[in-house]
């Protein structure tokens, strides 16, 4: 620190965020029970991912959900060594975005797998985990 | 639409900036540009002030702004986009004008990103791609951001760790040469290579710092403009662009859709081709970010970024000087007052004012690449002496 004279503020604050997903929440569901789905818009047929239950193609506001597999291949990745403040409890943890049949693509956490091993182009799969709050959430792991 | 110069430009020293507040810093750029435009502050009627903001104290900073610098009754507005803040402050500085509203605005732009603690700092930074599907549960950050990119432009293009610690050189190189610079010390290959991993493949040498500064610009009408300078620089063309919040829906990951977008955008309406930038500021926030912004802006083909660097193509004396002023590798980056900080550069480029670091100017034609986030916007302008 700087010994610059500084008004060390008394007022501290914490922001905390109850995101709606009512408009998406058979995608959680479904993460729940270890499906990977997503919204295809009933009018283009666009497939999106994120989730989204309005058309960012049409604007069509019909959709269904598609199942999106489990295999993927890694396009890029990158192990995450000085993180932000809320994940300092974690280990370094390795973010990978991998590619789905169709070219849905998705970013998550690679487990099991160290950055020097893996390589774009290789092989994995989604799986569902649970938050230790009981969120779900999904991860790649070597296929 | 009128034309509109550039008629005064103003910046601070950037740095950990303990000894200022976040109105206190925005002064010394403030003051600086409305000596270097030789007008009263009075004159100014409109005042945007790019500023991303989170980590310090003030909520309205526009205003905080304003007051302290006795700008009163101005209008005004704090505009954001990300660590383009500063270019989108001067786009709307300079709308404006062109517009007819009045003949002087100015645009500062001023970030103070070391009141809080580093890892908060890092959080903030972290949540600006898509929180929910991004942030929530995988903590990105802003160097794992770049460092998706940097591990698939190595993949498909050879690009090297070697390649990216020449750009941090490079910025280190031209950073020890201005007074105004975060860094002033040259550094080695070596060094960047050994330093601490941050996002694995970039290292702290790879990363520029988390600063606070400000850096001001007076712009005016073409009439007001001629009256009171003889060396306008002229605000040629500003492209801009952005794309996905979300990355994994961006189509690749070797190069950013909205810079070349907004460089397409910008030499479309400034009627300038690439081969004519006789100067650059290219957005370095990681040394990926610099030789992917080569190859975006068509300074040459996709993939030859390193190539670029390894033959000092972007070096004073080769095709097209990058980053003289350090970059925000050396420079730093104060998020909001990078864009706004690049044109400072760019003016005192082509006034020929940058000392030892005066790149050789031929056609009078200078550029500035400001992204932000991590090509969530793009804004490319073109600045030029006629
Ligand atoms: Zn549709």
């Amino acid at each position: 620190m700087s010994g610059d004279p500084a008004l060390h503020s008394r007022r501290s604050l914490t922001l905390r965020f109850d995101i709606p997903i009512s408009r998406t929440k058979e995608f959680w569901d479904a993460l729940r029970e270890g499906r990977f789905v997503t919204t295809k818009c009933k009018e283009c047929g666009n497939v999106a991912f994120p989730p989204q239950a309005d058309c960012s193609r049409c604007m069509s506001s019909q959709f269904e959900w598609v199942d999106l597999g489990k295999e993927a291949t890694l396009v890029t990745f990158t192990r995450v060594q000085i993180t932000p403040a809320s994940f300092v409890e974690n280990d370094p943890y390795v973010i990978a975005i991998a590619e789905f049949k169709g070219g849905t693509k998705a970013l998550a956490w690679l487990e099991g797998v160290e950055a020097e091993k893996a390589k774009p182009g290789m092989k994995v799969k989604v799986e569902s985990r649970t938050s230790k709050e009981g969120n779900p959430y999904y991860v790649f792991v070597q296929a | 639409m009128g034309r509109v110069a550039i008629v005064g430009v103003g910046h601070s020293k950037f740095g950990r900036r303990t000894d200022v507040n976040v109105a206190e810093l925005a002064f010394e750029s403030i003051k600086g540009a409305v000596e270097d435009a030789g007008i009263d502050k009075k004159e100014i009627k409109n005042v945007v002030v790019g500023s991303a903001g989170g980590w310090y104290e003030e909520s309205l900073p526009a205003v905080i702004v304003n007051e302290y610098a006795g700008l009163d009754s101005v209008g005004t507005m704090r505009v954001e986009a990300a660590c383009a803040s500063g270019s989108a402050a001067l786009k709307a500085a300079c709308n404006s004008i062109a517009s007819g509203e009045g003949d002087i605005a100015m645009a500062v732009g001023v970030e103070k990103m070391t009141e809080v603690d580093t890892m908060t700092s890092v959080e903030l930074i972290g949540r600006a791609g898509s929180y929910t599907w991004e942030f929530e549960n995988y903590g990105m950050t802003f160097p794992a951001y770049y460092a998706l990119y940097a591990v698939a432009h190595m993949n498909r293009f050879g690009t090297t760790e070697e390649d990216m610690a020449r750009v941090a050189v490079k910025a280190h190189h031209y950073g020890s040469m201005n007074p105004n610079a975060q860094f002033q010390k040259e550094i080695t290959i070596e060094k960047a290579l050994g330093s601490q991993v941050v996002s694995w493949p970039l290292k702290l040498y790879d990363a520029c710092p988390l600063s606070d500064g400000s850096a001001a610009v007076i712009l005016a009408s073409e009439d007001v403009a001629r009256k009171l300078t003889d060396t306008p620089v002229w605000v040629r063309g500003i492209g801009y662009s952005s794309d996905s919040a979300n990355l994994s829906r961006r189509p690749d990951y070797v190069g950013l859709g909205a810079s070349v977008e907004a460089a397409r955008r910008a030499y479309s309406i400034a009627k300038v081709e690439p081969s004519s930038v006789d100067v650059a500021t290219c957005h370095d926030c990681f040394t990926i970010a610099e030789l992917m912004a080569y190859e975006d802006l068509g300074f040459c083909k996709k993939g030859e970024g390193a190539k670029m660097i390894r033959e000092g193509e972007t070096e004073i004396g080769g095709r097209i000087p990058v980053n003289l002023d350090g970059g925000l590798k050396a420079k730093g980056h104060p998020i909001g007052a990078t864009g706004v900080s690049m044109a400072v550069e760019v003016t005192k480029q082509l006034r020929n004012e940058a000392g030892s670091r005066q790149a050789p100017i031929k056609n009078g034609i200078g550029l500035v690449h400001n992204v932000g986030g991590t090509g969530h916007y793009a804004y490319v302008t073109i600045l030029s002496r006629d």
